[in-house]
């Protein structure tokens, strides 16, 4: 016995139902994807004009017939059909139990009142539209992309970037001049701000001077080498106006040097600059001083000084030694000079209450006799303080009964504190910070590393001990 | 009219006839009393639960009167012993004076049995029901010997009396096909139980169902067919109750240590079956599943401690398992198929 013809009449119709909603529900969706992608092409609408608007119209379309296809094509299966009837007609079961055991070998005789039964029932059944109908998210937000679309053929066309490049190849004057620029913008980043001191216009003026004279186009001191380091370089401007622009720069750097000191980076200071330079100046194993560096900074050095230093005369006695030809007495020259500015240097730091002011400072303070607090207890600095008999003559007994006596200094005289801990500044307690040095760091580390290459040259020393010596002296070089 | 549909007609018509004899006595309870009947078909065994005075005893007993099979009532206490129900050899002296052996039948030889307040013998005796549940025989003195079939067991119990009972166990109550609740009469049915007692008049029951028709019946509800789906949807639910199942819903992973076991699955089909064919339908329903879920799991399903501690009641575990279970049974078909 085969599947009854009513049975399977009604199968195939709520099958069919099933595929008409399925169609809708990809149709649906595949205009939902259509449009989207419609209001993306014409986006384009510029480019590509009327193709753009048959384009989209042409993908909503097929987005809809290709979902409403896949949906008719789709396979629904019987056992389904039949259920959704038994549920729609409230048959319970009897068309999805009829027609699965219909076919089956091993029915029962109780199979074939069941399938009369249902015949029966389905027979008196009113066809009607059992299948609901499911919208599915896309079909909710489907005038979302169809909105876009339309407004997108609706206004007009959304002007696209030329695909070519603009002609940024400057000519070869330009190109050497832009290079030089960016890398001195890269170093005006790179440097603190205008109202730092050590960024004073004479600096920066110095600075330029020196890099244009690197590149060979403009003179020491030139201040138009300022204006090459603008944006406005490279749009050729009128002459005058750069001037008048530039001197309006110089004046307004000079005001905001007057300015109320707020956001001065105290980490890169005057000292520090012209430290640093005198050791690039003095780096390498066998520094090869050159005459012209060292007057070029001898000659900073000599008008930051006569600006509020006292180290203009070191340092022109510095420049006359060097006019002589004696290096060694330039270069300790330039040793007093920068140990001066250090000093004024931790001056400012100090009276800006900063942490990290040299340890001498606070032995003065106690000189002066307000040193009574815990924290300026500390010892080995200044008179009164060392065993024996002191400026108070009071005996302050031996040494070691004072050490770590106050909880806050348990520091050792010679010993390094804890805190700040530059590369150039040893940060001693005791006499030993309070104290110069006798041998000038500068001007003999040169000296020990001439010593030390000949010492390695001349001496048998193992080969791997060479390294191993040039890396400490590298070390000392760096701090 | 065919062969198959006179006997579809019968069962019909009979399992009416019994239901409406039975009502004679019992007021109310008709799903009790369907219930019964339909272990009866099914070939199970009924454990009644209620407090006392609400008629199991009696509905038993009327059920009994309306068939036309033996009837036994074993009144369970703590010192009833496995041989008060089975029986025992004893020693018989015959007319020459020779002494022998010969087997002396317990109450349990019966087609229905009554075994009240169960839970009040001991496990040893509870366990001596076991065989005789199952295979339909006991063994005696290494004699397997048959019940008479049908055979039928309706065990009561009291759900509040705890003290000096003994809980059945878990192998015991998987014998019994349902667990029925008996619970309170509405207070029209308590007026008609006052009427029906309290007055002189006497309610004859009338037999009419034989053994034998109740045996045929049973080989045709065996018959009925079943639909792949609807099958699947009794195994999921039983599934659905094992709390290590990977489809498993949250409140039998929370609250349950062991599931049903495979007879639940197969006193749910069996009782759909029967109730398919007693309401003139050949063929099983999902509606005939869910309604008798729980009867058939309530005892099946083993809380563990924390469903116990919340007081998780069997019945609207199996509710929420149930629509855990159609939920599994249409997962992955698109939304207008469901």
């Amino acid at each position: 016995m085969g599947e009854p013809q009513a049975i399977d009449i009604l199968v195939r119709r709520v099958a069919r139902q099933v595929r008409r909603r399925r169609a809708e529900h990809h149709a649906l969706r595949g205009a939902f994807w259509g449009a989207a992608a419609a209001a993306a092409l014409l986006v384009f609408k510029s480019l590509l004009g009327l193709v753009a608007v048959a384009a989209g119209g042409a993908l909503v379309a097929a987005g809809a017939l290709g979902g409403a296809l896949w949906g008719l094509a789709r396979r629904v299966d019987a056992a389904d059909a039949a259920r959704l009837a038994d549920r729609a007609f409230a048959l319970d079961d009897r068309v999805a139990t009829a027609l699965e055991w219909a076919a089956r070998p091993d029915r029962t005789p109780l199979v074939d009142l069941l399938v009369a039964d249902t015949i029966a029932r389905v027979e008196a059944l009113a066809p009607r539209q059992i299948v609901r109908r499911v919208i599915p998210v896309e079909g909710r937000w489907l005038p979302v992309p169809v909105l876009v679309a339309l407004a997108l053929v609706l206004a007009p066309a959304i002007p696209m970037p030329s695909g070519r490049l603009p002609d940024f190849l400057p000519s070869g004057d330009q190109e050497q001049k832009e290079e030089r620029t960016a890398s001195t913008m890269m170093e005006e980043r790179s440097r603190p701000l205008a109202k730092d001191p050590a960024k004073r216009p004479s600096l920066e003026e110095r600075d330029f001077a020196a890099r244009a004279g690197a590149g060979g186009a403009t003179t020491a001191g030139d201040l138009s080498a300022i204006f090459k380091d603008t944006a406005l370089s490279g749009q050729r401007p009128d002459f005058n106006s750069f001037l008048k622009k530039g001197d309006e720069r110089l004046k307004l750097l000079e005001q905001v040097d007057r300015l109320p000191d707020l956001q001065s980076d105290f980490t890169n200071t005057q000292y520090k600059m012209v430290f640093r330079k005198s050791k690039s100046l003095l780096s390498g194993l066998s520094p090869d001083i050159s005459p012209k560096k060292l007057r070029e900074l001898l000659e900073e050095m000599e008008r930051l000084g006569r600006k509020g230093g006292n180290w203009s005369g070191d340092a022109s006695e510095g420049m006359e030694a060097l006019e002589g030809g004696q290096t060694d007495r330039a270069l300790e020259a330039m040793q007093r000079a920068l140990d001066k500015m250090r000093a004024m240097d931790e001056r400012q730091r100090a009276g800006k209450n900063l942490r990290g002011g040299r340890e001498s400072e606070r032995g003065r303070g106690r000189d002066r006799g307000d040193g009574t607090g815990a924290e300026d207890m500390d010892f080995g600095e200044g008179e009164g303080l060392l065993p024996g008999r002191g400026r108070s003559g009071a005996p302050k007994g031996e040494a070691s009964s004072r050490l770590r006596a106050s909880p806050f200094d348990v520091g050792v005289e010679g010993e390094s504190r804890r805190g700040r801990k530059d590369g150039y500044d040893t940060n001693l307690t005791g006499r030993a910070g309070s104290m110069p040095s006798r041998l000038q760091y500068l001007g003999v580390i040169g000296q020990y590393r001439k010593m030390m290459e000949d010492a390695i040259t001349r001496e048998q020393i193992p080969r791997d001990y060479h390294g191993q010596i040039k890396d400490y002296f590298q070390a000392l070089d760096e701090r | 009219m065919s062969s198959e549909e006179a006997r579809v007609q019968a069962f019909v018509t009979a399992f009416a006839a019994l239901r409406a004899e039975v009502e004679k006595v019992i007021v109310g309870h008709r799903d009790i009393i369907t219930n019964v009947l339909t272990a009866l078909f099914a070939g199970g065994h009924v454990l009644l639960e209620g407090v006392p005075g609400l008629g199991k005893t009696l509905l038993i007993k009327t059920l009994a009167e309306g068939l036309e099979l033996s009837f036994s009532r074993i009144q369970f206490t703590p010192d009833l012993m496995p041989a008060d129900i089975i029986g025992t050899n004893i020693i018989i002296e015959d007319a020459d004076g020779r002494k022998h052996f010969q087997f002396q039948h317990g109450p349990i030889f019966a087609h229905i049995l009554l075994a009240d307040e169960i839970n009040r013998a001991t496990p040893k005796t509870q366990s001596a029901l076991l065989e005789g549940m199952q295979e339909g025989s006991v063994t005696v003195g290494g004699a397997s010997r048959p019940l008479p079939a049908p055979f039928f067991v309706l065990a009561t119990q009291n759900p509040i009396e705890m003290e000096g009972t003994y809980p059945l166990p878990e192998a015991q109550l998987d014998r019994f096909m349902f667990k029925l609740r008996v619970r309170y009469p509405a207070i029209d049915e308590l007026n008609a139980i006052i009427d029906r007692t309290t007055q002189s008049r006497h309610v004859t029951v009338h037999r009419v169902m034989s053994g034998p028709t109740v045996l045929s019946f049973r080989e045709l509800i065996r018959e009925v067919p079943i639909a792949s789906h609807v099958r699947d949807f009794a195994s999921t639910i039983v599934m659905a109750t094992h709390p290590q199942w990977e489809q498993a819903p949250e409140v039998a992973r929370r609250f349950v240590r062991y599931g049903a076991s495979p007879r639940g699955a197969q006193a749910l089909v069996l009782g759909a079956k029967v109730r398919a064919l007693a309401e003139g339908r050949y063929n099983v329903s999902v509606e005939d599943i869910k309604a008798l879920a729980a009867p058939a799991l309530r005892h099946r399903v083993i809380l563990n401690f924390e469903g116990e501690a919340e007081g998780v009641d069997a019945d609207t575990l199996i509710g929420q398992v149930m629509e855990a279970a159609e939920a599994v049974t249409v997962q992955g078909k698109e939304p207008f198929l469901r």
